[in-house]
């Protein structure tokens, strides 16, 4: 058995646990952070949604149903929070523009405004309405962006096509790292004759260089440039998990990959330790506390068989809407699926409600009654929760000692 | 107006049957689909080229005309019939008398069979249930029901047939008492057209009944709802069957590369109102278990139903009203040709278009048994294996459908409609059944001006909405994660908007 | 039937090094889960573009599905290898022990013509690329160094590789010193190739002869009381992973649980208060370049750990990127142009940091970042050696 001791176990690596991880790292606690895989947000648009439901999205929460979790963080919590990411984003070289204060549009691969609240730098520009004239820049054969979507949705929009000699999103993003093939397309695109207001590409600009890339572009063609999310794989959220875990990691915390979490060890009221079979030998991991961030169905903190929901790690009670026939409606669009408020309903220190385990907290996409779809708010409320629950942590180890 | 010979009203099997049996002995035709081919029973079928011997001991005529037919198509569809062979497995509790019946009818009827045991049998299939007690290999084959009629429609295509998909037929034309014609309205623009002919075919299965009353005729039909599952990916090479009275649940049949397992048999009222319940595919999950004991735990990606169009008897068990077929003369110059299955639907097209010939007082015989059928060159073909040399440019992952494929289908057939591609390149029919592939393939259209600005916000809608519905029963363990990640993908990263 | 998990998420695509560089390689999702659908064991294998993975393994540490696409690549590539012959450079390292062997024995000529031109030209010939220097042969292998017994409560049985065995035997002889200095005995078990090589390039059979070998003769040592310690992470990832594996050893299981990284196990018996390691300053700057395949072993950075314990020592850790080489992957032509692309960007991270020499576990990244680089290549062990005041001299 290979035992490590840590004060805390996070277990999920996506924006709540990482976020937890570094609130707690930098106050000095050893942290550990185990994870399956990648999380979701590598997919992500890379914005923080906050919730969409009013312009101001701190009125939105406030008008959200009473069983939302967002009500379980107080509102300068929820401030605090996106403060911190900001400050985070800023330090780990991937600037965000936004305020809590209102949500603001970026375009989307359909031609669509969406509504988020912090968008990397790289969004800032988008058009906050339709009336702008766009030119957008995409690459010959790239599979997963059609310009054709949003110029059908939008007056003086037109669109010009480069070829990369590479047709997919991973590959055009490489080739742009790489100064010769950067140098070649600056040429190319300055011969372009473009009389729109902003200029748009596909987000592959780039891998970690996107913002300065479009920074470049921006001065050579005196225009305000922006990138536009792509369906998976997706450069914006790639670097806001890159982003995000280096920061956990400039904080002090550890990352234990391929880390599945397949059996815990506890004792009365405590857990003590979360256990993986890997490579060899069964190994576990101790700590005094425990966070559970492992995200929704996708993200694969809940599991639905045909006859229930199952939480993944400490199997703790899954709140339903009821039986299986009422998880899903019959319309696909009415954002009211009875599955999408499954998840673990918590109290106001963000433990579990009724748990048997003193030491675990819950924060994210797992948390019962979230409607992530419908009221816009996936980052947005990872960050919010992700701080009440490394608070209530830190209170919890620090009375303990 | 145009004006033709013979009207056929349906595009099922039956319809593209008869469509490239009139091509072949010469007589212009005309057939009209509400839909795209293979819209009912013919597109919600295992896609199973049957043995005969199912139904050797209740019904051996069907049964030797199956066994006849299942030979002659894999004659002329050798690339598009994937010889896939059956078993008729026995579990412990399965009546072995009902063995002796069965080997005995199946002698009778001339069908060859092969007793095997248990270890050879498991061989041949690994993952069947190790506590069978034996098996009895049998020629079943499998094929893709869409591809099978699109293939006929080329006879009839190359040979001056019109072909209208997408067309409701809303009113039989009259004169004198006679049916001199039809009315159909075009669903996407609401354009009426009406065509003139001399004979009319109703081959609309499920909805003889209906469309015999616009000409004031009747079709009396039993319809039976029956439900399939369909699997992540192949558990089998072989069509399984389990060795007993016919039931629910107790066919298995690989097709492309995922399987169907079904079916149930619940009567209904509406071939239009088709709801597929939870009880249905729990039922044929457990059923097909017992045969494949991974079933019980395997990924399921889509559940649905189809129709099938008994004629009317008087027997209370659905699954013992016979099969067999019936052409019904109804002496107003229209015809209805109902019953029958996927597999005896050349057959049924030949009868079919006997008797029209006779009614032309025409000699032609029918050669559709002798001729391979067109446009096989086209195919990939089977072993699936083999698709996988060239992985370049694809625009479906999970189906290996390439960006050139798609671009020809939109080119060649004019298609304004996602489904239509779907059915054609298997496109979507995959794991993500759609989720990515279908982004692709509507701005694919979009870049090739085939539709205008607003239709493709409504058309990906659409088939958001009618995937879904194909889905919903499925949707648990890995299904339910893949569809949660296609939902943040549409509603999240897409930014679809609400339908008003 | 891992492959029924997959989502299509894409996030192995994402992470998948070869994908990023080569149009050829349809990526970790196609070739594994969505290919795996179409494949029949009783049909002929069609897909050659298999052996265009490199088994990097990147993308089942990022996979959140538990689908393992490597492994179902690595599967198909073995079927592929089976049925169609092998060019001349996979049977050439699939041998490589053998072949290095004959090296070591005629050692200066061997390197003499290794790195000659018209060495080099028939090495191109045979479809094996020369963009880096092979490394040397030394006569004096680790096969002719001696235990080191004192009767000691820990004992280990090092299994040091054939890179370190042939190439760099002064590595070895300077880890069994590190050991020895921390109070633990040191044999050296019968061993062969690990039968990762072998396994690379389409040989199953091979792997599983010298897999078996080696099971029969750590297994001895195991039931005898020693520990086992790898230093080559590519080693540990073929006994831990592939030995209960593909390779299907029936004393895998009982080898996986017993073998350690080196680093691993020191960092065992610091936490066991058996060693207590003193380390002097040692002013370096350098950037830890963390192999593959260490990541895949699910044991962390242990290196990382220890050097953290130097003082002066600034340790920048690189793990975001692949060095290219894979073992013999980038040594083959076909694969040449991947490699080449993959290990400039990685050496260019590297510049970024602005350290003064580059450190990992792997031989085999050694030889590409420092290759291409020009900067010296270190192993972790180098480092410990160098502020415990080991060296490989008496």
């Amino acid at each position: 058995m290979s035992v490590i001791e840590y004060d805390v176990v996070i277990i999920g690596a996506g924006v709540a646990g990482l976020t937890a991880g570094a609130l707690l790292a930098e106050r000095g606690f050893k942290v550990a952070l185990v994870t399956t895989g990648e999380p979701t947000a590598c997919l992500s648009t890379g914005c923080v949604d906050v919730c969409s439901r009013d312009h101001k999205p701190l009125s939105g929460i406030h008008d959200l149903p009473p069983e939302h979790p967002y009500h379980l963080v107080p509102e300068k919590i929820t401030r605090d929070a996106l403060n911190y990411f900001q400050t985070a984003m800023m330090d780990m070289g991937i600037p965000y523009a936004g305020s809590a204060e209102e949500n603001r549009f970026i375009l989307s691969a359909l031609g669509t405004l969406k509504t988020s609240c912090l968008v990397p730098l790289t969004m800032k520009t988008a058009p906050q309405d339709n009336k702008e004239g766009i030119h957008i820049v995409t690459f010959k054969g790239l599979k997963d962006f059609y310009p054709g979507y949003i110029i059908s949705r939008r007056k003086n929009t037109k669109f010009s096509v480069y070829d990369a000699g590479v047709y997919h999103t991973m590959g055009i993003a490489s080739h742009f790292e790489e100064k010769e093939f950067f140098e070649k397309f600056i040429i190319w695109l300055g011969k372009l004759n473009i009389d729109e207001d902003k200029i748009a590409f596909p987000a592959v600009i780039g891998m970690e260089s996107a913002a300065e890339i479009i920074n470049t572009i921006a001065i050579l063609m005196g225009k305000p440039v922006f990138e536009i999310p792509t369906i998976p794989p997706s450069m914006p959220g790639r670097r806001l998990f890159n982003a995000l875990k280096g920061y956990f990691r400039k904080k002090g915390g550890m990352i234990y990959w391929s880390w599945p979490v397949e059996g815990t060890e506890k004792a009365g009221r405590l857990i003590e330790a979360v256990a993986t079979h890997s490579a060899g030998r069964p190994n576990s991991i101790n700590a005094r506390a425990f966070i559970l961030a492992t995200g929704s169905f996708v993200g694969g903190g809940l599991t639905a068989t045909r006859e229930a929901i199952i939480e993944n790690v400490f199997n703790l009670p899954v709140h339903t809407d009821g039986p299986r026939e009422t998880w899903f409606d019959n319309n696909y669009f009415s954002l009211n699926h009875g599955i999408g408020r499954a998840g673990i309903i918590a109290d106001l220190s963000l433990r579990p409600a009724d748990s048997p385990w003193d030491n675990i907290f819950v924060c994210g996409g797992i948390l019962a009654n979230t409607e992530i779809l419908k009221n816009g708010c996936g980052h947005g409320l990872a960050l919010a929760t992700a701080h009440v629950a490394a608070q209530s942590c830190a209170e919890y180890l620090s009375n303990e000692i | 107006m145009i004006k033709t010979d013979v009207i056929i009203i349906g595009g099922g099997a039956t319809g593209c049957g008869i469509a490239r049996d009139l091509a072949l002995r010469g007589i212009p035709h005309c057939l009209i689909e509400k839909g795209d081919f293979a819209a009912g029973a013919t597109g919600a079928c295992h896609g199973l080229l049957h043995s005969g011997c199912r139904y050797a001991v209740t019904d051996p005529i069907a049964a030797r005309e199956c066994y006849e037919e299942n030979l002659i198509l894999r004659r002329i569809g050798r690339k598009c019939v994937e010889q896939t062979g059956g078993l008729f497995v026995r579990l412990p509790g399965d009546s072995k008398r009902f063995r002796e019946l069965f080997l005995r009818s199946c002698e009778e009827v001339g069908i060859p069979t092969e007793v095997i045991s248990s270890t050879r049998a498991i061989d041949l299939v690994p993952n069947l249930n190790p506590e069978i007690e034996e098996a009895i290999k049998v020629p079943d084959c499998s094929i893709d029901p869409f591809r099978l009629c699109l293939l006929n429609i080329r006879t009839s295509q190359l040979r001056g047939g019109i072909i209208f998909t997408r067309h409701k037929v809303t009113e039989i034309i009259k004169s004198h008492g006679r049916c001199t014609g039809i009315k159909a309205v075009d669903q996407a623009t609401g354009e009426v057209r009406e065509i003139h002919a001399n004979i009319i075919v109703n081959a609309t299965g499920a909805w003889a009944n209906m469309i015999a009353s616009l000409a004031g005729s009747e079709v009396p039909m039993t319809l039976v709802k029956g439900s399939l599952v369909i699997t992540n990916h192949r558990l089998t090479n072989m069509v399984i069957n389990r060795l007993r009275q016919p039931s629910d649940g107790d066919i298995i049949v690989p097709n492309e590369a995922v399987c169907l397992a079904g079916t149930t048999a619940l009567a209904i009222d509406d071939p239009d109102q088709l709801l597929t319940e939870s009880s249905e595919v729990d039922t044929i999950i457990s059923e097909a278990g017992k045969m494949i004991p991974h079933f019980n735990n395997t990924r399921i990606i889509r559940a649905f139903s189809g129709v099938r169009p008994l004629l009317k008897s008087k027997k209370a068990d659905s699954h013992e009203i016979s099969r067999g077929f019936q052409i019904i003369n109804h002496e107003n110059g229209m015809y209805s040709i109902a019953g029958g299955k996927l597999t005896t639907f050349r057959l049924m097209a030949e009868k079919m278009v006997d008797t029209i010939m006779a009614s032309f007082n025409l000699k032609k015989l029918c050669e559709t048994a002798e001729i391979p059928l067109d446009g096989q060159e086209e195919l990939s073909g089977y072993p699936l294996s083999r698709r996988l040399a060239d992985m370049k440019n694809i625009v479906c992952e999970c189906e290996l459908v390439t960006r050139q494929e798609v671009e020809r289908i939109i080119r060649q057939t004019g298609t304004r409609n996602v489904g239509d591609i779907q059915h054609r390149t298997r496109l979507g029919m995959g794991p993500c059944q759609g989720g990515f592939c279908t982004f692709r393939a509507l701005g694919i259209m979009n870049d090739m001006s085939v539709i205008s600005p607003q239709q493709s916000m409504e058309m990906l809608r659409g088939f958001l909405q009618r995937r879904y519905r194909g889905i919903r029963h499925a949707l648990w363990g890995d299904q339910l994660r893949e569809e949660q990640l296609i939902e943040y993908i549409y509603l999240g990263i897409l930014a679809m908007e609400k339908p008003e | 039937m891992k492959y029924e998990h997959c989502i299509r998420c894409t996030i192995c695509v994402e992470n998948c090094p070869v994908f990023r560089v080569n149009p050829e390689f349809p990526g970790p999702k196609q070739a594994g889960p969505d290919a795996q659908r179409f494949r029949s064991d009783r049909e002929k294998a069609e897909d050659e573009w298999v052996l265009l993975c490199s088994q990097c393994k990147r993308c089942e540490m990022a996979c959140p599905c538990g689908v393992e696409p490597a492994e179902i690549i690595l599967k198909a590539q073995q079927r592929y290898g089976r049925e169609h012959s092998h060019t001349p450079a996979h049977l050439l390292f699939a041998n490589n022990y053998y072949l290095s062997a004959l090296g070591s024995l005629t050692v200066p000529i061997a390197n003499m013509i290794a790195s000659a031109e018209i060495g080099k030209k028939a090495f191109r010939a045979m479809g094996i690329s020369t963009y880096i220097p092979f490394p040397k042969f030394r006569f004096r292998t680790m096969r002719k160094e001696k235990k080191i017994l004192n009767r000691r409560t820990r004992k280990v049985a090092f299994f040091y590789g054939c890179f370190i065995n042939f190439y760099r035997p002064d590595i070895g002889r300077k880890i069994i010193r590190l050991l020895s200095a921390l109070n633990v005995d040191v044999v050296l078990p019968p061993q062969w190739c690990c039968g990762l090589p072998a396994l690379g390039n389409g040989n199953l059979a091979l792997a599983k002869y010298f897999a078996q070998k080696n099971a029969s003769s750590l297994s001895n040592y195991i039931d005898a009381g020693y520990d086992i310690v790898y230093t080559c992470t590519s080693c540990g990832l073929c006994l831990l992973h592939d030995y209960p594996g593909i390779l299907e050893i029936p004393q895998g299981k009982k080898i996986a649980e017993n073998s350690y990284d080196v680093h691993e196990y020191i960092i065992k018996l610091i936490n066991e208060e058996y060693a207590r390691p003193v380390f002097k300053e040692t002013l370096r700057k350098i950037a830890y370049h963390i192999p593959c395949h260490l990541r895949a072993l699910n044991i962390g950075y242990p290196a990382a750990k220890l050097m953290s314990l130097i003082p002066g020592l600034e340790c920048e850790i690189l793990d975001d990127t692949c060095c290219g080489l894979s073992g013999s992957y980038g040594f083959k032509k076909s694969n040449e142009l991947t490699a080449i692309q993959l290990g400039n960007r990685a050496v260019s991270l590297i510049r970024k940091t602005k350290a003064s020499d580059i450190v990992a576990d792997c031989g085999s990244c050694r030889m590409q970042l420092g290759g291409l680089s020009g900067l010296p290549a270190l192993d972790p062990a180098e480092i410990l050696c160098e502020s415990m005041g080991i060296t490989d001299q008496k």
